[in-house]
């Protein structure tokens, strides 16, 4: 007889709403965390998209502690002293309400809270050890010397994944999975966010950018409103940073806060915290066997996240996943089975979703986004672009057709390689 | 530009003074062709001074940069003790 039907080792997005859904259904869950509060170490850009979330808590919008509804998205190509963006904004978020901006450190510790009100039993502060396995089975933990055990071990530990490293159920990171994210929270009066973003009615902005003023470095940023502050951020590949590094990472995200284009929007703001966090983005390649005797493995450990260089999400794939792995287990709990094999509805389950779907359909997606040419040729392209045609300077207009081949050409684009790259990413964005 | 210092300085930590959750092999970091621990590491944990490898586990974000980043089998990483390191308010 087991400790518990199920141990949750991680009380993020998906560990907490695993415990959650398994909760409610009966079970008898165990929900730790290396944080106390719960949720305390973990850190995101911040935009969460909660569909996912009204499976488990269908009141979230009215309960959890949100910043604010994202009814704009931009997005943004910087060159040393220009910046195109495109800015869509739209009624239709307004009405639907999905996306928000979240601070972890208030929104995890409420999750965990839902958790425990679903009857979990959630114990902050612990660091697990390792899992206990025995017979090549995962049958729950070790902490402090002690044996906890369970039924089924769901280990939604983060991006750092140890235990399942250490236990062989997964290999170890490499350069290639990750990119390295740096975060500030900024902090501004409400009307000063609502005047300088033109928003209201808690109404917020999330922006990405593609950064074309750092020479061979490629780096995103990412800027979004909360309720009474900024967060602002830089997302730059491991492998990139390792061939073309030339400035310490901490430096890169004070280059984009000091870009004329994002100066004016945090002037006057007190930096309140900083912050870094490494970005699943290796998909399929980085993806571990998800599932095994006796455990699942969820989230950011599976390296469930998606960046396409116009979104970067991560948190509802870690929701939805953390689902679905809950809905595994308690099927597996009626057989009263927890094999390799009454576990690998949890596969399955994810494959009919948009967690594995867009794994793998974007699975070249990497190939795009750590394109070169998008950082340090595109951006400027386009500011080329837009100069000669808007700027009068008096000289001889001339037909776009004739604008495009001589900034192509002052770039050293030629014709028939840009059309060939352009198709490349057209066929995988 | 806003020194490092200054801003892990707005950082909450509870440091646990008797257990390094990182640690570096010295022997292995003086051979070392690249340390780019120095450049990748956010919290500017390690540094070079006369050449020479430091390394301050205080400041670490539990971010996992460097034991990616360490190529060499230099550094061992694990999260701190339980509720201990990085705290953060807002996240």
């Amino acid at each position: 007889m087991s400790d518990f039907d199920a141990i949750v080792v991680g009380a993020g997005n998906a560990g907490s709403s695993a415990a959650i859904y398994m909760a409610n259904k009966g079970l008898n869950v165990l929900l730790v965390d290396r944080a106390d509060p719960p949720g305390a170490k973990n850190l995101s850009g911040g935009v969460l998209w909660g569909n996912d979330l009204a499976q488990i808590l269908p009141k979230w919008q009215s309960e959890a502690p949100l910043e604010r509804f994202i009814n704009n998205k931009k997005l943004g190509f910087l060159t040393e002293k220009s910046s195109f963006m495109l800015d869509f904004k739209t009624q239709i978020f307004e009405e639907n309400k999905v996306g928000y901006t979240v601070l972890r450190s208030k929104f995890d510790p409420w999750l965990a809270k839902k958790a425990k009100e679903a009857g979990a039993l959630v114990i902050p502060g612990i660091t697990v050890e390792s899992l206990a396995i025995k017979d090549r089975k995962v049958i729950g933990i070790v902490e402090s010397g002690d044996t906890i055990t369970a039924d089924v071990t769901l280990l939604a530990e983060g991006v750092n994944a140890r235990l399942a490293i250490e236990a062989g159920l997964k290999r170890p990171l490499r350069d290639s999975d990750v990119s390295l994210g740096i975060k500030e929270i900024i902090k501004l009066s409400p009307q000063k966010i609502e005047d300088r973003f033109n928003l209201k009615n808690n109404s917020g902005v999330a922006s990405e950018y593609i950064l074309g003023f750092l020479g061979e470095l490629n780096v995103g940023g990412f800027l979004y409103t909360n309720k009474d502050s900024i967060s602002l951020g830089v997302v730059v590949p491991m492998e990139n940073l390792r061939e073309n590094g030339v400035t310490h990472s901490y430096d890169l995200i004070e280059m984009f806060k000091e870009h004329p284009s994002i100066a004016p929007l945090i002037e006057g703001g007190q930096v309140a915290e900083y912050g870094a966090h490494l970005i699943p983005e290796g998909g399929l390649e980085m993806m571990p066997k998800l599932y095994g005797n006796g455990y699942m493995i969820l989230g950011d450990a599976a390296g469930f996240a998606f960046s396409n260089g116009l979104v970067l999400q991560g948190m509802n794939y870690a929701i939805l996943s953390g689902i679905k792995a809950a809905e595994t287990a308690v099927e597996a709990k009626l057989r009263n089975n927890f094999s390799e094999q009454s576990l690998s509805a949890y596969e399955e389950k994810l494959n009919s979703t948009y967690v594995l779907k867009d794994l793998k359909t974007f699975k070249d997606i990497r190939k795009v986004t750590n394109n070169p040419m998008m950082y340090n040729t595109y951006p400027k392209l386009l500011e080329s672009i837009m100069l000669e045609t808007l700027w009068e300077r008096g000289q001889p207009k001339k037909k776009i057709r004739d604008v495009l081949s001589s900034c192509a050409s002052n770039l050293n684009m030629g014709k028939i390689k840009t059309l060939k790259e352009f198709y490349y990413i057209y066929r995988r964005m | 530009m806003m020194d490092i210092k200054e801003r892990l300085g707005t950082l909450k930590y509870d440091v646990d003074k008797e257990y390094a959750h990182i640690t570096v092999d010295e022997k292995i970091c003086e051979k070392c062709p690249h340390h780019f621990c120095v450049m990748a590491c956010p919290a500017q944990c390690y540094t070079l001074q006369n050449g020479k490898l430091i390394f301050n586990y205080e400041d670490c974000v539990e971010c996992g940069t460097c034991s990616i980043a360490c190529d060499q089998g230099s550094v061992t990483w694990h999260y701190p003790k339980a509720g201990k390191g990085v705290i953060y308010k807002y996240g």
